[in-house]
């Protein structure tokens, strides 16, 4: 199994996600994250889609994205080709000052910010790559997640 | 481009660009959101409808028009249980790669998504069955889709576009230009084949001793049927094909050795086994075509791969030479560089002789050929004898379509198709009930010509209300119904697979086919021995009405030889009779 992020030009239509979905779904691929947004041309989204899963069968999921009608283009990206971005809100229990200030200065290290905070809980953001983010979660993990969002990934090739 | 703006309702707009698409004939059944549409179509004498009696039926209609005419089927069903009843029709088509454009109503725009009366969510419900599909929201969008959804179903490889159309949007009159186009950015068929591809092609296949081509829907499809010819002769290369590819070579043609596959002939699986060198033109490789050893698969072959679909590339077989593009232009083009070779070898005193393969493909046609001739001589069963007879009687024009099954595969095995489109079957899908309203789309395609729908009395029940389509309609389409009283080919699995259980197969003798086609207002006649059915095709042709002959054959008949589940090419059983070349 190998993870994969493909970076799709779709037409900006009702449907165009079900379509793209249907087709993993018909080859029993699970989607790990999706993004879809407007991008720099009106009519057009962008979407980026990771999924774990045989090489060979990507392949011909590719070939078969690529198909529809309303897609515009299909790129496989490799991830040492591409700036990779995942961004993730946790909110963090503290039980004391002694763990708020922990948290704030793991936060600090990290490059993460702190955006809201109450008596017993701080939320962090953090934006970065997905295999940081993973790091950062476990560390923070200890103190009593709360909740935890990510958007999934979004990528760009260089 | 012209420019002018008209007022029209949407569903005057529809018909008009129906018109513009020229399309002739369509097969539907009205329905309360589609009143405004059929409200044109009162009157129209542009174009012909035909009404059906189950939706179904009308796509498969379409279906069997569109595969022998060439044109874009069209088919129009209601909202909710209308295009429920569409699915299996549009599925079907859509497998087998044939264009047809499928219109249905839906309900008002406000009350989508409120399970408002006969509302289903066609637009979600017939996405993985359709090439593409629309759900039109604004009236001024329909020239524009209307003219996309021919396009597409029409152009690349072929297929099935549904577009749904609200109520209110077929209701509405706006001022529009029925002339606006739209592209879409990511859909760019792509014919023509690459030029480095095309040389390394024919390379491979002069540098053959022993070439084969294997021949599927896309030589149908892109009416490649002469070029065909011309390169298997030139090369010296015999003819095997997909069951959808019947008819892409005259099987009577030296050259020929029919259809391969898990019920194909023996010869055409060992040529496949055989060669080294398979040029596959526009098939994609199923699993009833390769079975399932893979590795008896033209395992010493260079295999090029034609196809117009990228994605079919490398999907099922892995292959040497990959071509996307049009199989008429591409086989076109192998042909010009093999020609620029031969010259170039013949100058420099090279060339090579195939006699002797040429030799023994001409041995191995004519012994499946003496077999599948002698209408005298029973193979593994009765129902051969009366496939023969069905071959001898029919002119070369003749259209015949199938059902699945037993009946599909003896007819696919034993009649002998001498020309592109006139062999109709459900390849992909393997739909049982289709053979009868492709008929009927096929006549209407080609009313000149004898149409004979070669069923099963398991599959012709599925459909055989449309008898009434046939009869009100005058549409005379005549029906063998290969009566074994079983659902013939899972009743042969049981008894060669499954210790003889015979499990929920019996169907019993209780029908009378006769008498069901006699209510309907058409002609019936039953037959028993394979050497009255001459004279009971006779006299269902010159009845000039829709007719039913109802076979007898043996209920233990079975369609050998074949590639047991899970087998491969060259492990068929049932290969006594064969003759051992």
């Amino acid at each position: 199994m190998q993870k994969h992020i493909i970076s799709l030009l779709v037409e900006d239509h009702p449907g165009v996600l079900t379509r793209m979905s249907g087709m993993f779904t018909m080859r029993g691929i699970n989607i790990t994250s999706l993004t879809v947004s407007p991008c720099e041309q009106d009519g057009l989204s962008r979407m980026t889609v990771v999924i774990d899963g045989p090489d060979s069968v990507l392949e011909k999921v590719r070939k078969q994205i690529s198909n529809l009608i309303e897609v515009v283009r299909v790129i496989d990206l490799a991830e040492n080709r591409a700036i990779i971005r995942d961004l993730c809100l946790i909110k963090v229990h503290v039980r004391d000052a002694e763990d708020r200030s922990t948290v704030m200065q793991l936060s600090e290290t990290w490059g993460a910010k702190i955006v809201d905070a109450t008596l017993d809980a701080v939320i962090i953001e953090l934006t970065d790559e997905p295999r940081r983010i993973d790091r950062f979660v476990d560390l923070i993990k200890q103190f009593g997640v709360k909740q935890l969002f990510r958007t999934g990934v979004t990528a760009i090739g260089i | 481009m012209r420019k002018e703006k008209v007022k029209l309702t949407g569903a005057e707009i529809v018909v008009e660009e129906l018109k513009n698409e020229g399309v002739e004939v369509a097969f539907g059944i009205p329905g309360g959101v589609l009143l405004d549409l059929y409200n044109v179509l009162y009157g129209d004498d542009t174009i012909l409808h035909i009404l059906m009696r189950h939706e179904q039926c009308a796509a498969h209609a379409a279906d069997g028009y569109a595969r022998v005419s060439g044109n874009p089927g069209v088919c129009i069903a209601t909202s909710g249980p209308g295009a429920t009843n569409l699915v299996t029709g549009l599925a079907n088509a859509n497998m087998d790669s044939a264009p047809v454009v499928a219109l249905t109503g839906q309900v008002l725009t406000a009350a989508i998504g409120t399970n408002a009366f006969q509302e289903a969510s066609t637009f979600t419900i017939t996405m993985p069955v359709t090439k593409h599909n629309f759900m039109v929201k604004r009236t001024e969008d329909l020239p524009k889709v209307i003219h996309n959804a021919f396009y597409i179903a029409n152009t690349g490889r072929k297929g099935v576009v549904l577009v749904d159309l609200p109520k209110d949007v077929l209701a509405t009159r706006v001022e529009v230009d029925l002339h606006q186009r739209e592209t879409f950015a990511g859909y760019k068929p792509r014919t023509k084949p690459n030029k480095a591809q095309i040389k390394k092609a024919a390379e491979a296949l002069a540098n053959a001793e022993r070439p084969v081509i294997l021949a599927g829907g896309g030589v149908i499809s892109t009416d490649a049927a002469e070029e065909l010819r011309h390169l298997a002769e030139f090369l010296g290369a015999p003819v095997v094909t997909t069951l959808i590819g019947k008819g892409a070579i005259p099987e009577d043609h030296p050259f020929s050795l029919g259809m391969a596959g898990m019920h194909g002939r023996i010869y055409a699986n060992r040529v496949i086994y055989e060669c080294d060198a398979l040029l596959a033109l526009g098939t994609r490789f199923s699993d009833r075509l390769t079975g399932w050893q893979l590795d008896q698969f033209a395992p010493d072959a260079k295999l090029i791969h034609v196809d117009i679909d990228a994605a079919e590339i490398n999907k099922n077989i892995q292959v040497d030479i990959p071509i996307v593009g049009d199989a008429k232009l591409t086989i076109a083009d192998i042909i010009k560089s093999l020609e620029k070779k031969k010259r170039a070898d013949m100058n420099a005193g090279k060339g090579k002789n195939l006699s002797v393969w040429v030799q023994r493909i001409k041995e191995m046609h004519s012994a499946c050929d003496e077999c599948i001739k002698d209408v005298g001589r029973t193979g593994s069963s009765i129902s051969d004898r009366f496939i023969k007879e069905i071959s001898a009687i029919l002119d070369d024009n003749a259209i015949v379509t199938t059902e699945v099954g037993q009946c599909q595969m003896f007819a696919a095995h034993y009649y002998i198709t001498k020309k592109p489109r006139t062999f109709i079957s459900s390849g992909g899908l393997g739909t049982m009930g289709f053979g009868f309203p492709a008929a009927i789309g096929a006549k209407v395609a080609a009313p000149d010509r004898k149409v004979l729908d070669i069923a099963g009395d398991g599959s012709f029940l599925m459909t055989c209300q449309d008898l009434a389509t046939c009869v009100e309609n005058d549409i005379p389409v005549v029906v063998c119904i290969f009566n074994n009283c079983y659902l013939g080919m899972v009743r042969q699995w049981q008894e060669l697979f499954f210790d003889k259980k015979y499990s929920h197969t019996c169907l019993g003798r209780t029908t009378d086919f006769v008498k069901l086609v006699e209510a309907f207002g058409g002609y019936g006649e039953r037959v028993e021995k394979p050497e009255e059915l001459k004279d009971a095709l006779h006299n269902a042709f010159a009845s000039g009405k829709p007719a039913v002959i109802d076979m007898i054959v043996g209920w233990d008949d079975k369609i050998l030889p074949m590639i047991p589940p899970g087998g491969g090419l060259t492990g068929m059983i049932g290969t006594e009779r064969c003759k051992n070349i």
